[in-house]
């Protein structure tokens, strides 16, 4: 009788909770609804505001950047339009100086023909006439037809053909000298204006095809790759052909060299991956993984900031590579104990590892997103929820980009300035850099009042 | 001949102290004169006597060892130079210097041995200039401070703050050495 009552009474109690949990839902619900629209509202506020700031920006200013950029890089449009100023500045000159003699051998040449003053010459025909005489001379064909009469004007010639000279020499240099450039690069050159935040990879290895496979399902990523590699042309094709999406380019050349880099546009790429080469190896040669340490260093001695990724296989080469100041490195042995020993002791965490990382689609497992303006400042749990209502993704944690470390900026004003000075002359000295490069860490499932900053970007589970 | 009270107030380990009793230390204070190079304090030799630089500029300087081209060796490193400014130093320094200069009316160096008995100097002092100093010896201080024991007060208050203030900057000194040591250990 007793615990009939008992049961009765817990199971009215649960019932009682259901319902409070279902009343609480719908408040909990729109409360959570009201926090995402406010941020999605706000950010598309602050997303118009930039567009429209953008287009503030005058098409005329826009225009003469170009148009500068275009000049400082193209010697032969330089050369070319210097020559166009010089035959205009002389036309207009002898148009002033010898308008009645050439307004005067306009009649003569045209006779009958069509003139823009109708029967006498006007200045536009006068002028005209003179361009023409100015292209017959600066192009050196020199028919006679036309030519200065009084000494002035002569003179003046005589200055004009002469600084034509100089010009035309130089006009045809560049264009033999593109001519020439374009033969000795031949089809090695790569188009420069598409290669921006792409990604090289140096070395052909198996798991580079898989790789890609990846990077191809994830439509925010970069789209262009260079891959640098001497295995055969053919490899190469057959394994690169299956991809859409990626815009791929094959540099058969020897990484190491700082040449070949340059080629591949090392400075402008997003990142520059390094993996064990095994072109030309035979099936049981090991891959040589001196070469991905001295490619790290030709890297970074390009340029200090490129962002290098390195894949080894033998554990003795990291030290070699954190002395290098590589960014990251993937080193797959190190997974492997703990894999074996999860079996063993929490069976179920190396499948979930597997599904997780080995998604290929796009739009499942472990990603990483920005987080949107909104949002920044606030904190996790609100983070958390607004990807759960409005996405329904599940917020595990956060990418953080860590500035490097700067000793200099550790030591500030502090202690003996004699001190602080004998450490960055000693360091300097012996070639040590007093500063690391910024690198990625994470923070999973942290408290709920932790707060997001700029730096943030979410890794959500779809 | 002679130091007044006036000379003495201008070091600060005697600021807080009145200028009768300065003249009464003024009295055990012996003058002395010397030329550019003359070593002043020896870093090891045990000393009973604090020095009052008056004039000129001195260089501070400890032997350390130091790495240079050919390996490491060990020499004479200068930390800082002392420079007055009532009056100032009478010639120019005989070398430009290489470290930053500190510059007060007047100078107390070697005040340790108004503390400790036969305490060590920890670092060389050279004089850069022609310099006029005095030497007051801490037995004779000792006895003043006796006869005036507000005077003992306020000067042993200044030395501990400048001690305390050269602690806080050796322990900064200490941290930001040990950053480098593991930042130079990690590349």
């Amino acid at each position: 009788m007793d615990t009939n009552k008992k049961a009765e009474t817990k199971s009215s109690s649960i019932d009682d909770i259901d319902k409070k949990i279902h009343a609480n839902q719908v408040l909990y619900d729109q409360l959570h609804q009201s926090l995402v629209d406010e941020i999605v509202s706000k950010d598309d506020e602050a997303q118009k505001k930039e567009k429209s700031r953008k287009s503030d920006v005058s098409k005329t200013r826009n225009f003469l950047l170009k148009f500068s950029d275009y000049y400082q890089s193209n010697e032969l449009f330089r050369y070319a339009l210097w020559g166009f100023v010089a035959v205009f500045f002389s036309t207009t000159i002898l148009t002033i100086i010898e308008y009645p003699l050439f307004s005067g051998s306009v009649k003569d040449d045209v006779g009958d023909g069509f003139m823009f003053g109708g029967d006498e010459p006007n200045w536009v025909d006068t002028f005209f006439h003179t361009f023409w005489w100015a292209v017959v001379t600066f192009t050196t064909v020199g028919y006679g037809d036309v030519s200065p009469e009084t000494h002035l004007g002569k003179f003046l010639t005589i200055i004009i053909m002469i600084l034509n000279l100089g010009i035309v020499t130089m006009l045809t240099g560049a264009v033999s000298s593109v001519l020439v450039a374009a033969r000795l690069k031949g089809d090695d050159t790569l188009d420069e204006t598409k290669f921006y935040g792409h990604l090289i990879i140096a070395g052909w290895n198996p798991a580079v095809q898989s790789a890609l496979r990846l990077i191809e399902a994830n439509e925010d990523s970069a789209s262009v790759v260079i891959l640098i590699n001497e295995t055969e042309e053919e490899i190469i094709k057959r394994a690169v052909s299956g991809f859409d999406r990626l815009d791929i380019t094959h540099l058969s050349e020897n990484f190491t060299q700082e040449g070949v880099l340059k080629k591949a546009f090392i400075e402008e790429c997003g990142t520059f991956m390094i993996v064990p080469d095994e072109s030309g190896l035979l099936p049981n040669e090991k891959p040589d993984e001196d070469k991905t340490v001295l490619t790290a260093l030709t890297a970074k001695s390009i340029l200090e900031d490129i962002q290098v990724v390195a894949y080894i296989l033998d554990e003795e080469y990291i030290s070699h590579l954190h002395r290098a100041n590589v960014n990251e490195i993937v080193f797959p042995d190190e997974h492997i104990p703990h894999m074996l020993a999860k079996h063993v002791t929490d069976p179920g965490v190396p499948q979930l590892f597997d599904e997780l990382i080995t998604q290929e689609k796009q739009d499942k497992g472990i990603q990483v997103v920005s987080i949107p303006k909104g949002l920044v400042g606030l904190t996790h749990n609100k983070v958390s929820a607004y990807y759960k209502f409005k996405h329904k993704w599940l917020l595990v944690g956060y990418a953080i980009k860590k500035a490097g470390f700067s000793l200099e900026e550790q030591m500030g004003e502090s202690g003996s300035p004699i001190i602080r000075d004998m450490i960055k002359e000693q360091l300097d000295g012996a070639g040590i850099k007093l500063s690391s490069d910024e690198h990625v860490i994470v923070e999973i499932n942290p408290d709920d009042e932790y707060i997001i900053d700029g730096k943030h970007k979410a890794l959500v589970l779809r | 001949m002679g130091v007044n009270a006036k000379q003495i107030q201008k070091i600060n380990y005697f600021s807080k102290v009145s200028e009768d009793l300065c003249s009464e230390i003024a009295k055990v204070v012996k003058q002395k004169k010397c030329s550019p190079k003359t070593t002043l304090l020896k870093e090891g030799e045990a000393g009973d006597t604090m020095l009052l630089i008056f004039q000129g500029q001195v260089e501070v300087s400890k032997n350390m060892m130091v790495k240079t081209s050919s390996g490491f060796t060990m020499s004479t490193k200068s930390i800082i130079r002392l420079e007055t400014t009532d009056p100032s130093p009478a010639n120019k320094p005989i070398t430009e210097p290489t470290v930053s200069v500190v510059k007060a009316p007047a100078f107390g160096i070697g005040e340790f041995s108004l503390v400790l008995d036969n305490a060590k100097r920890t670092s060389h002092v050279t004089a850069m200039t022609d310099i006029n100093y005095g030497i007051i010896k801490l037995e004779d201080f000792s006895n003043i401070v006796d006869k005036h024991p507000s005077i003992g007060g306020s000067v042993y208050f200044e030395v501990a703050k400048s001690a305390v203030n050269n602690l806080a900057t050796a322990t900064q000194d200490i941290s930001n050495l040990t950053q480098a040591f593991f930042f130079a250990l990690a590349k």
